[in-house]
């Protein structure tokens, strides 16, 4: 068994640019499961299916899961009160990580550190899995500590300290994107578009929907694919 | 109310600055809340930041102008800001909260296509200052709770910044990232 483990925004940019069905065969071919986690199915589910601009993305979403492409962390064994409790030791330490003008620098939510709950319970147990993450914070925190801290200071323009060590608090989490799933049914001929064209577009319109990669990261893709 | 002295500035400036039908100012002053906006996460500098950038939309569409219940709205906003001000000069916490929501329920009195307008306008600044306040660094779930907007709104607008272009936001190479996928597909 292996895992991938999907935080609402990767979801939410498959949705948006219409290539759930691209995710759904992708599943076909991966002897494991696609799982997402109660507050993620609030966020990518349950809540847009109560905004009419979203409704159509969240009943497709919705269906994906109906279809056990998606599934829950409970076709896995893995109780949701273990995954709450987890998850809110994950959100108050990551919480309490960065401190800058004699405070902490509250920086992520609950719904993401279920994600990184689930990854560290499935590690535990020995299941190989990746997280899906689009968004940026969460990605950072996971991979590179450091360049969130270095951000922040940027941005904040203040001196930001780290208070703990973050490989304590969220683990050995791997990361990939959207982008790097589409170019995975790109590489493998689930793409029904065909030309020189299609990866650029599939890539760029990851991007453009929220998906956090740099336009240089999109171009060393496209190198891949050329070299390949 | 966290960094005071700096919200009555900023309610003082955008008082004579929509006096003056100044959106540029407006903007700029939304923008220099945002810092502790994002520092602090206290709802009063968040809804300030949303406030003042969406006075800045409302004062540069003169159309808005023409539509009915325009001139009692507007006098209503001056004077709920001369409020909020005089409540942060006293130092009188619980009145700023007070006329902050005033502002925004300011809109609830307005009616047909105003109305409408006005809580676009609103509704696309809270998206606007959550697309700053992620671009800080803060995640886009927690972004989007604190602004009470969905995450899909959110990531839609912020895909279109160039927030993924920071240096800061590059990790792993995406060869490294494709290899470790490629593996877990095998």
């Amino acid at each position: 068994m292996k895992a991938i483990v999907f935080d609402a925004s990767t979801l939410i940019s498959f949705a948006m640019n219409g290539l759930l069905e691209e995710l759904a065969e992708l599943k076909k071919l991966f002897d494991g499961k696609f799982i997402i986690t109660m507050a993620v199915k609030k966020e990518a589910i349950d809540r847009p299916m109560t905004i009419k601009r979203f409704k159509l993305q969240a009943m497709q979403l919705k269906s994906l899961l109906t279809r056990k492409i998606l599934e829950l962390p409970s076709s896995l064994d893995i109780d949701d009160k273990l995954i709450e409790e987890d998850a809110k030791e994950i959100v108050n330490s990551a919480n309490r990580l960065f401190y800058g003008k004699r405070r902490n620098i509250e920086i992520i939510h609950i719904g993401e550190s279920e994600v990184v709950a689930v990854s560290k319970i499935l590690t535990e147990r020995g299941i190989p899995n990746m997280l899906a993450i689009d968004e940026r914070t969460m990605r950072l925190l996971c991979e590179k500590p450091e360049n969130l801290r270095e951000l922040l200071e940027r941005k904040l323009h203040t001196k930001i300290t780290v208070q703990k060590n973050p490989k304590k608090i969220i683990g050995d989490c791997m990361v990939i994107r959207s982008t790097e799933l589409i170019y995975m049914a790109y590489k493998k001929g689930l793409i029904k578009l065909k030309g020189n064209m299609v990866l650029d577009a599939l890539l760029y319109a990851m991007k453009y929907k929220g998906c956090s990669i740099s336009e240089n990261e999109i171009q060393d893709i496209k190198n891949l694919d050329v070299r390949k | 109310m966290q960094e005071v002295d700096n919200i009555l500035r900023i309610f003082q400036e955008a008082k004579v600055a929509m006096m003056e039908g100044d959106g540029s100012l407006l903007r700029n002053l939304s923008d220099q809340t945002i810092n502790t906006a994002s520092r602090t996460q206290d709802p009063d500098n968040i809804a300030t930041a949303v406030i003042v950038y969406a006075l800045s939309k409302i004062v540069e569409r003169s159309d808005y102008k023409k539509q009915l219940g325009w001139s009692t709205f507007y006098n209503n906003l001056i004077r709920t800001i001369d409020k909020t001000i005089k409540s942060i000069e006293e130092k009188k916490d619980f009145l700023i909260k007070k006329n902050l929501e005033l502002m925004r329920k300011e809109i609830g009195n307005l009616s047909g296509n105003l109305k409408k307008y006005i809580e676009d306008v609103f509704r696309r600044s809270s998206i606007n200052k959550a697309s700053r306040i992620y671009a800080h660094g803060i995640s886009q779930e927690r972004t989007a709770n604190l602004l009470g907007i969905s995450i899909w709104e959110l990531q839609g607008y912020a895909g279109r910044t160039n927030v993924s272009e920071a240096p800061e936001s590059k990790t792993i190479t995406v060869k490294q990232r494709i290899k470790r996928l490629g593996d877990l597909f095998k």
